[in-house]
C-alpha cells in the first residue's frame, strides 16, 4: 500500500516537474510577452549613479522593444498630452528623461495579456507603478500595450493610456 | 528490561504551548488557518496600505486598512462610501468617496459638490475648498468619486466617473 502511494507521489511529482520544464523551455506567448514587458519596466528605470555611457546604452535598449514606426499616446487629462512616434524619439525621450531627473524606478503590475487569434498580435494591460527619486508622491497610471511578432520577436507598436476615471 | 520513558513522561510546558499535546491535529489546524487567512485576505477583506493625500483628514497616509470584497453582494454602493476603485487589477486601487450615483449631474460650484443642481453636505470635507467644475451626467452604470481633501488645485486632485465593474469593495475602517 506504501509504495504504490509512493509511486504515485513519484508519478505527480515527476509530471509537476515536466511541466514545470516544458514552460521554462518552450514558453507560452503569453509568458514571453509578460517577460518582456517586466524587462521594459527594468530598462526603463535606472538609478542616479548611472554612467553617460550607460544611459546612451539603455536608452536605446529600451527603444529595441518597440517597433520601429511605433506611437506613444500619452493622455493624462489637464497634466499632459503627447504622442511620441518612432523608435528614436522614444531613445531621445528617455535619454533625456535620464538626464533631467536623478532616478527612477518603474514596475508594471497586474499584467493581462491577451493573444489574438491569428497569434501574430497581442494585447497586455497593466498599471504602470513609478516613482522619481526624491519625490514623496508615486506615478500611477494605468496603460494598454499593443504588440505584434515581427520576425520572431514581440515587439511593441502602440502604447496608450487608460482614463481609469471616465 | 526495557522501559518506554517518552510514552510516560508528560511532554514540557513549552512543547506544549508551542505545538500542543497532538503536533498531527496542530499542524493540520495551522493549515486550515493559513489558507482561511489567505482565501480571506483574496476574496473577503483586502488589505491595503493608503498612500497619499486624497483622502485626508479621514484617512492617514501609509494607514493600513481593509476593503471589503462582499459589501456590494446584496446592494449596489451609495452616497458617501468609500469605495476602493481598480486600475488594471487589485494591486493598485484608487480610494475615493462616491458623490454622485449613476444617472446624476454632478457639478463643483464655490467649493460644493453639487448633485442635480443641489448642493451635497459633506461633514467629512474639512479644508477650504474653492473648486469649479462642469456638470457631468453620469451613465446608468456609473458613479462620481473624489477625494475628501479638496484642499488643492483641482487639476491636481484625481477624481473621475469610473463604472460599476471597476469598484472593487467598501473600505472596512
Amino acid at each position: 500500500m506504501s509504495k504504490r502511494i509512493f509511486r504515485a507521489g513519484l508519478a505527480v511529482a515527476l509530471i509537476a516537474l515536466g511541466v514545470c520544464a516544458w514552460r521554462i523551455f518552450f514558453p507560452s506567448a503569453e509568458q514571453v510577452i509578460r517577460k518582456r514587458l517586466n524587462e521594459v519596466a527594468r530598462t526603463a528605470s535606472f538609478s542616479a549613479k548611472e554612467a553617460p555611457l550607460a544611459t546612451a546604452l539603455n536608452s536605446q535598449k529600451l527603444a529595441n522593444f518597440f517597433a520601429p514606426e511605433v506611437e506613444i499616446r500619452v493622455d493624462v487629462p489637464g497634466r499632459w498630452q503627447h504622442t511620441f512616434h518612432g523608435r528614436d524619439e522614444i531613445a531621445q525621450a528617455a535619454a533625456s528623461a535620464r538626464s533631467l531627473v536623478g532616478g527612477l524606478s518603474v514596475e508594471f503590475l497586474d499584467i493581462t495579456v491577451t493573444i489574438a487569434p491569428d497569434r501574430e498580435s497581442a494585447e497586455a494591460s497593466l498599471t504602470l507603478k513609478a516613482r522619481i527619486a526624491g519625490e514623496k508622491d508615486l506615478i500611477v497610471q494605468e496603460l494598454k500595450f499593443f504588440l505584434k511578432r515581427i520576425d520572431g520577436t514581440w515587439l511593441i507598436i502602440r502604447v496608450e493610456t487608460v482614463k481609469t476615471l471616465s | 528490561m526495557a522501559t518506554n520513558t517518552a510514552a510516560s513522561t508528560p511532554p514540557s510546558l513549552l512543547r506544549r504551548a508551542v505545538i500542543g499535546r497532538d503536533p498531527r491535529r496542530t499542524l493540520a489546524r495551522a493549515l486550515v488557518l493559513v489558507v482561511s487567512v489567505m482565501v480571506v485576505a483574496k476574496f473577503v477583506l483586502l488589505p491595503i496600505k493608503v498612500e497619499g493625500g486624497s483622502m485626508l483628514p479621514t484617512y492617514q497616509d501609509h494607514r493600513v486598512n481593509l476593503v471589503n470584497r462582499l459589501a456590494y453582494l446584496f446592494h449596489e454602493p451609495r452616497r458617501g462610501d468609500v469605495v476602493a476603485i481598480r486600475l488594471a487589477g487589485p494591486s493598485i486601487m484608487y480610494m475615493k468617496r462616491i458623490v454622485g450615483l449613476p444617472g446624476e449631474t454632478v457639478a463643483f460650484h464655490h467649493g460644493h459638490a453639487v448633485i442635480n443642481g443641489k448642493i451635497l453636505e459633506e461633514p467629512y470635507v474639512k479644508f477650504p475648498c474653492d473648486w469649479e467644475r462642469a456638470p457631468v451626467t453620469l451613465a446608468p452604470d456609473q458613479y462620481f468619486v473624489v477625494g475628501d481633501n479638496r484642499n488643492m488645485p483641482i487639476e491636481d486632485h484625481t477624481m473621475g466617473e469610473p463604472h460599476r465593474n471597476r469598484i472593487v469593495g467598501k473600505l472596512l475602517l
